[in-house]
């Protein structure tokens, strides 16, 4: 387990990160989420020891040091390979760094090319391939030697809906594998479908953390979609509705409690068939709006 | 030490395999071969048309002034024999002159014909060619005897002592042994500054360099990247020194460059001993010291187009010491000379001039070695301490301002 115990960081004068704690289990995949230069990076930096920080952070009751380098896959925010060696000398280069030997890596590099569709071959110049299968290379470099924790800074940026539904596939492989999963991500689409756990940082400091679903729920099913011919103005006339936003031919309606979905339900269908109606908990997206809007 | 090693390798096969370094180890070589090659074809074409035709009114006579021209080693070309054939080959450039040999009344007659005067050592060769072939005529003609001939023909004795030569010798080989080790020091400082400062800046632009920090200790990567370096640096030279042995192996097999090392072996030998000496340390340790510099000048930039100003510094001290020994390489006991013979940086473009002159007891110069030693391990030490954040630093401002947020990071 890698726990993060009172975590703060400040540069200069200003305070990164105020007193930040949370952990990641293995076989668990922890969603970081926070606004641009909320400090999602910096924790980053930090269980990587980039960076100098106050507090603790342990590894399985071990301070974290060099001799664990070998058991960490980092993906940093922004791309990046040495554009002038070949797929092979690049992965085999950053394995080698990560202890694995170059006859494991030439071994088993194909596998990897082919787990992730990559258009071009071990022999190709890094330059010459496109930026999203650079991409993939740079994900390879990050997993090949099998990590227990994986660090992955907005992974699925830039990638079209193909490559992102098979990147989360290799992630959930990880995970499956055992892996301790740490990752940030702007997109809560990506976070809600594979995220066990999530952090969510404002300011420095950590306004969420836990279960995906349980925080989902512990703002109850307060948000109820539906299909009906009522007007909107109607609807909005309802008691205990607080907003009501139409989506295309339906309505997301917000209201008070969700004690009071059976009295809506009943409003809205008068006894009659009504197509729609999905009392659910609020997004991750809406969840995230209101606690870094406070 | 393992991902030291993996960064070593890294390094330098990246550096040896590229196109810069092989123009780097050629072009001496290419310069050699194009001096030697246009010297061989100049000498060539000068052993062509230097020669001189001989003719004669008879076979006989030419043949005997052939002879006597060719005991005096004068260049001969027998191809023209009569008097048009060499007017001709004169007129065609194939030949710089004939002579005419003729013997009228006792008395041998020797006509240069040519488009320049004859030099003044070839004269003196006709000249003795003729007074032997005289001298012959002149015995004959007397009817002498075998002891009278021998008598007659004692020639006087003359030998050339010259002394005191050690003195200059040595001075000339001082001055080149100094002039080849800080022209090679100079160049080899310019090429590995640039090439650190450029090599470290094109990282520091780059996320890999998280990805790397992610697997090893920013201080090995840093110790295996100024290793690699270090290496190609010392395959430089050691490729300069292969070549240059086998030059000079071949050199005697070389007829036109044979009489050259044997007219200056001990200036030869001399330099080959100033330079294979402690002098070979201080640039080896000067080499080390500024690329350790080159390298902190390096990661205070954040686009590899900026290398070439953030170098300036180590630049500046370059060019001190460079400008600073070559003015005061006459003046080993300069007040200046002893005073930055200690200095590291600039003790190594120093030093080597007070030991080539013999001017530095083995204290003085194990006392300048050993501070240039320790100065270049704190300064390793240091940077590699501070290399991450100045690597991971990546907002782009001065010089100044990025050590500073680079030290402050970690």
């Amino acid at each position: 387990m890698l726990a993060i115990k009172q975590l703060s960081k400040q540069f200069g004068t200003k305070k990164v990160l105020n007193q930040i704690d949370f952990s990641v289990q293995p076989g668990r995949i922890v969603g970081l989420l926070g606004k641009n230069g909320a400090g999602k990076t910096t924790i980053f930096h930090s269980i990587l020891n980039f960076i100098q920080y106050q507090g603790q952070i342990v590894w399985d009751d071990h301070q974290l040091t060099e001799r664990d380098y070998d058991r960490i896959g980092y993906l940093p925010e922004e791309r990046s390979l040495m554009t002038k060696l070949t797929v092979a000398q690049q992965v085999i280069y950053l394995a080698n760094l990560k202890g694995m030997r170059t006859k494991v890596v030439k071994k088993i590099l194909p596998d990897w090319l082919t787990a992730l569709q990559v258009k071009g071959g071990a022999a190709d110049k890094i330059a010459s391939l496109s930026k999203g299968n650079q991409q993939k290379i740079q994900l390879i470099c990050t997993l090949i030697h099998q990590p227990d924790l994986i660090i992955l800074d907005e992974p699925f940026s830039g990638l079209d809906p193909l490559n992102t539904a098979l990147l989360r596939n290799i992630i959930l492989r990880e995970k499956k594998r055992g892996a301790m999963i740490l990752f940030s991500d702007h997109n809560m689409n990506n976070v809600e479908n594979i995220c066990d756990d999530i952090v969510l940082i404002n300011q420095g400091q950590v306004r969420l953390k836990g279960e995906m679903i349980q925080i989902r729920e512990q703002y109850g099913s307060t948000r109820i979609i539906v299909e009906t011919p009522l007007k909107a103005a109607a609807l909005k006339s309802l008691p205990h509705v607080c907003s009501v936003t139409p989506i295309r031919n339906r309505y997301r309606i917000i209201i008070e409690d969700e004690k009071y979905g059976p009295e809506i339900f009943a409003a809205v269908s008068g006894g009659q068939y009504i197509k729609a109606f999905d009392q659910q908990p609020p997004t991750l997206t809406e969840i995230f709006k209101q606690e870094v809007d406070q | 030490m393992r991902k030291i090693g993996v960064v070593i390798k890294q390094t330098y096969l990246r550096q040896v395999k590229s196109w810069s370094f092989v123009a780097l180890i050629l072009t001496p070589f290419i310069f050699l071969l194009l001096m030697f090659g246009i010297s061989y074809l100049s000498v060539g074409n000068a052993t062509e048309n230097d020669a001189l035709a001989v003719v004669a009114s008879s076979a006989t006579q030419r043949q005997a002034t052939v002879k006597a021209l060719k005991t005096q080693q004068v260049k001969l070309n027998r191809r023209y024999t009569t008097r048009p054939q060499a007017k001709q080959a004169l007129k065609n450039d194939k030949i710089s002159g004939y002579v005419v040999a003729q013997t009228k009344a006792q008395q041998v007659q020797f006509q240069y014909y040519g488009t320049t005067a004859l030099s003044k050592r070839t004269k003196n060769q006709l000249l003795a060619a003729a007074v032997q072939k005289q001298q012959a005529l002149n015995f004959s003609a007397a009817a002498l005897t075998s002891k009278q001939a021998a008598a007659l023909s004692r020639a006087p004795s003359f030998k050339q002592h010259v002394i005191n030569t050690s003195v200059d010798k040595n001075k000339t080989i001082k001055l080149i042994s100094f002039m080849l080790l800080l022209f090679m020091m100079y160049f080899i400082l310019l090429t590995y500054t640039a090439t650190t400062a450029q090599e470290i800046a094109s990282e520091k632009g780059t996320k890999i360099m998280e990805v790397i920090f992610s697997s090893t200790k920013a201080e090995n990567y840093f110790y295996g990247k100024i290793t690699g370096i270090l290496l190609v640096m010392l395959t430089q030279l050691l490729i300069y020194g292969v070549g240059g042995m086998a030059i000079y192996a071949l050199t005697p097999r070389i007829k036109l460059l044979a009489d050259f090392l044997k007219q200056h072996q001990t200036l030869i030998d001399g330099v080959l001993h100033h330079l294979l000496s402690f002098n070979l340390v201080y640039v080896v340790l000067g080499v080390l010291i500024y690329t350790v510099l080159a390298a902190l000048c390096g990661a205070l930039v954040t686009r590899p187009e900026d290398a070439t100003k953030a170098t300036q510094p180590a630049m500046y001290l370059i060019m001190i010491g460079f400008l600073g020994a070559l003015a005061l390489n006459q003046a080993p006991n300069n007040f200046f000379v002893k005073l930055f013979s200690y200095i590291p940086f600039l003790s190594s473009f120093f030093m080597p001039i007070r030991l080539i002159n013999q001017t530095v007891s083995a204290w003085g110069n194990f006392a300048s070695m050993g501070i240039l030693v320790l100065a270049t391990c704190g300064l390793t030490f240091y940077i590699s301490h501070i290399y991450s954040g100045l690597v991971l630093q990546t907002d782009e401002m001065g010089l100044l301002k990025s050590f500073r947020r680079g030290i402050t990071i970690k």
